[in-house]
């Protein structure tokens, strides 16, 4: 069985990254490929390896990677060890409060920030002073992506501390121990590959942004690599070969990163979850519960309440030029929302359909990879896990054009090209590291011996996947499959050099309100979805835990 | 529900429009179209370099039949080629020469101008070198050429009419602390909240629309000329469905058709349309004609050497 299922496996990352993936390759190789042509091949390459961008290009995207790594580690490893290690008031609502920077686009957020940060912005017109040179600048960049990066860490951290409980970290204790000393020896080695995951994963995400870069960057004068090879498609003449090649470099980078995580953090195998009954019991933070509090209300303050502050209040102005006056609100751009030929509703259903199918499909299917590669150490199954996690290294325009070129051929019988389901295939190959990543470092803390003793009684394999192991992965998999839908919900970039003609998705619709000069109508619309999905989460999260009692 | 619907939009009987924006234009120009004919159109909206990039990538299977572009160069660039249909509209008869060849005439045209703040506090410009004045430092931006070709024409046209003093200008607003700021709406919106007076070139209808919005900007086209942009319209050769295609282009230079693209706020192709805005007879153009790419990407590699890093 577990042969037929490899193979199931891999016909799936063979449709939904190995292709796209090669047909890119093929492209950078071989210039006039999209054309169905073999000439020329490697002429791409010295015009490309002589351009004098290239190298300050690597490296502000090193720079720009590395310090929204370094500041997701720095914000979100604190946050993530107290909502994994204390009872929280409100916990549930804070892992939610960090949900909302994944579910607002980040050109919006980018936008948001200026909208508010720079000269006559919002705050200036409130106190009179501006962040305009903070703003447009690396450090600006930097900021703005690790507010909204930072999650990836915190849920990583979080995640792994709920999963294997803090029964060790007692044993400590009890042998003496000071509560820093367990801290440091036992609970962070424990949660280690779920940090280097997640700080990994803040990397590969800062290199392949491109709405915060394409907002901030001209300003602040740091083209990045995701703007450069955008900028290769976006005037006349197109340069595919070019893009390809840029696209390439950029992946190997993001490789190089994961290659190096998985060399720091292979060697060490830590077994928190032994299947011995453990009572969940968080620590009681006592009178020191307020204080733990304040970290969180002011990075809710930073990363969700000011951005989308500046988001809602930009909807509400019927002039961006009358400024922040009491007679220069008005609800039309909302009103407007609902006037126009029902296009902003078919949008709101095209996004929320494709985001719940990309997050059940990569959900099951990462779930299924990182079990099957974390039972063996074959070449196979490496393969398989590098496959899985390759896409997080690609910038989604790649994604989108290697699909055009792999799907847009006469050869197919049948094409998914210019349908919706295209959508689901991209966002699908670009979302599905995430599941892979969570589960992964989760099963990673799961000992060895649980699966053998449920097949020992008598369980099927089948069973003792269901019984055992998804039960104890579960949260983990549950959080990536949110944020699967949370980006997935919003996905631009793919989105509209892939959507089939006739078809929007929120943020097309969006962003093609921005382009005609309307930015609050833009804003309104990306105010109503953001409460949308948020309503739908939540409710999710509800049913669930009811479900669960 | 909702995915089978969407398949079945996309059936092989439509006509299929790439476009550039904007996008109230193409869909009520597809739904007019629609209703007079009962022929489907499905529209693929975007900038004009995200509707190249498609094409370009779908070269081995093309699905467009119409092409609308913002930029006349892809349509000379497509024609040379040979992927375009030659194709006379009878309603082109009142579409000046300049905005049409045998494969591909204007849609309609906008202008480059200076879109400045009212309540800027700052002095109307009135030729382009006034946004060099102390009263503009630090106070302008300008849309990256690399990302929009009207701005790189509006370079070319000065450079044409200039010569090295085009270059003088462009150093100067560098020196007044001109920034240069991704595409065209980019550049617009800082002017908009204030936190910059005014756009050295930026395209006129969406800050025309703006204004109709109520902000409080205004459109100058400077004394010493500027720049137009016919946005070009073009059936490809692998169209399979030629005739509606052709039905589609006549149907945008129809009366009809003409008056929704004045109601875009462009210029309409024909001069017999009128518009609610200044026309391309009564704007002073500069000489645009070039040689080629060559100079395309000379102007472009310069200007980004003096504003890039």
């Amino acid at each position: 069985m577990s042969r037929a299922l490899n193979g199931l496996i891999l016909l799936a990352l063979l449709l939904l990254v190995a292709l796209p993936l090669l047909f890119i390759m093929l492209q950078a190789l071989f210039p006039h490929f999209s054309e169905g042509s073999w000439r020329d091949a490697l002429s791409a390459l010295p015009p490309l390896l002589n351009d004098p961008q290239l190298s300050s290009m690597w490296l502000g995207t090193l720079k720009i990677g590395g310090g929204v790594a370094l500041g997701s580690l720095l914000l979100g490893l604190p946050l993530g060890a107290l909502r994994g290690l204390f009872r929280l008031p409100g916990a549930a609502l804070w892992d939610l409060l960090f949900l909302i920077p994944f579910l607002t686009p980040p050109y919006i957020v980018a936008l948001s920030w200026t909208l508010a940060l720079q000269r006559n912005g919002y705050i200036e017109q409130l106190t009179g002073i501006n962040f305009d040179s903070l703003l447009f600048s690396s450090s600006g960049m930097i900021l703005v992506m690790t507010l909204n990066i930072f999650p990836v860490v915190y849920f990583a951290v979080s995640r792994s501390l709920l999963a294997s409980g803090q029964r060790l970290a007692w044993v400590a204790r009890v042998h003496g121990a000071s509560a820093w000393r367990g801290f440091w020896h036992i609970t962070l080695p424990l949660t280690l590959p779920a940090l280097a995951g997640g700080v990994l994963l803040a990397f590969t995400l800062a290199i392949e942004e491109y709405g915060v870069p394409a907002a901030l960057g001209a300003q602040a004068r740091l083209t990045l690599m995701t703007v450069g090879i955008e900028t290769k498609l976006a005037d006349w003449p197109i340069d595919l070969p070019g893009a390809a090649s840029l696209s390439l470099m950029l992946s190997v980078v993001a490789l190089t990163a994961w290659l190096l995580q998985r060399k720091l953090t292979g060697s060490s195998d830590v077994t928190a979850v032994s299947g011995k009954p453990v009572n969940q019991e968080l620590a009681q933070a006592g009178g020191l519960q307020t204080l733990l509090l304040l970290p969180f209300a002011l990075t809710v303050l930073l990363a969700v309440v000011l951005p989308l502050g500046a988001m809602t209040l930009s909807g509400l102005l019927n002039t961006l030029s009358g400024g922040l006056h009491l007679n220069n609100l008005t609800l039309r751009h909302f009103g407007a929302l609902f006037s126009q030929q029902g296009d902003a509703l078919a949008a709101f259903s095209t996004s929320i359909g494709l985001a719940l199918g990309a997050a059940l499909l990569t959900g099951a299917l990462g779930f299924l990879i990182a079990w099957r590669v974390s039972e063996g150490k074959t070449r196979l199954l490496a393969m398989m896990d590098g496959l899985s996690l390759l896409p997080a290294a690609m910038p989604g325009v790649v994604i989108g054009v290697g699909l055009i070129l792999l799907w847009n051929r006469g050869f197919w019988p049948v094409s998914p090209y210019n349908t919706i389901w295209i959508l689901l295939l991209s966002y699908s190959c670009l979302l599905l590291p995430w599941p892979v990543r969570y589960v992964s470092s989760a099963l990673r803390q799961l000992a060895p011996t649980l699966e053998p003793a449920a097949r020992v009684h008598g369980a099927s394999r089948l069973q003792a996947l269901r019984l055992i192991v998804l039960p104890l992965v579960a949260p983990s998999l549950l959080a990536a499959m949110m944020m699967v839908f949370a980006v997935a919900s919003r996905e631009l970039v793919t989105s509209l050099l892939l959507a089939p003609a006739g078809t929007q998705t929120v943020a097309i619709f969006i962003w093609r309100q921005f382009e005609q000069g309307s930015v609050g109508q833009g804003m309104a619309m990306a105010t109503v979805t953001l409460l949308a999905s948020l309503s739908l989460m939540l409710a999710a999260t509800t049913l669930m835990r009811r479900h669960a009692k | 529900m909702m995915l089978t619907s969407a398949m079945m939009i996309n059936d092989a009987q439509a006509l299929t429009v790439y476009t550039a924006g904007p996008g109230s234009l193409s869909k009520s120009l597809a739904a007019g179209f629609e209703k007079q004919t009962g022929i489907k159109v499905n529209i693929f909206q975007a900038t004009t370099g995200k509707v190249m990039a498609r094409l370009e990538a779908e070269q081995a299977n093309p699905q467009a039949d119409v092409l609308i572009s913002a930029s006349w160069d892809t349509a000379e660039d497509l024609q040379q080629r040979g992927w375009l249909l030659p194709f006379n509209s009878a309603n082109a008869e009142k579409v000046p020469d300049q905005f049409k060849t045998a494969h591909y005439v204007a849609q309609g045209v906008s202008a480059l101008g200076i879109v400045w703040n009212t309540q800027s506090n700052t002095p109307e410009p009135k030729t382009w070198q006034d946004l060099t004045a102390p009263a503009f430092k630090d106070n302008v931006t300008t849309p990256d050429p690399a990302l929009s070709g009207a701005s790189l024409d509006l370079l070319i046209g000065l450079q044409n009419s200039e010569g090295e003093k085009a270059w003088q200008l462009f150093d100067q607003l560098k020196a007044n602390g001109m920034v240069m700021s991704g595409p065209n709406a980019q550049a617009v919106t800082p002017v908009l909240q204030g936190a910059k007076a005014a756009v050295f070139g930026a395209v006129d209808y969406v800050t025309y629309n703006n204004i109709a919005q109520g902000e409080s900007v205004k459109v100058i086209f400077p004394e010493n000329g500027t720049v137009v942009a016919p946005r070009p319209m073009m059936i490809l050769k692998s169209s399979q469905h030629a005739d509606d295609a052709k039905k589609f282009v006549d149907y945008v230079l129809s009366d009809e058709g003409q008056e929704q693209v004045a109601k875009a706020w462009l210029m309409p192709a024909r001069t017999d349309i009128n518009a609610q805005r200044p026309l391309f007879t009564e704007i002073k153009l500069l000489p645009t004609h070039q040689d080629g790419s060559s100079e395309r990407s000379a102007v472009l590699k310069r200007f980004g050497t003096l504003f890039g890093q």
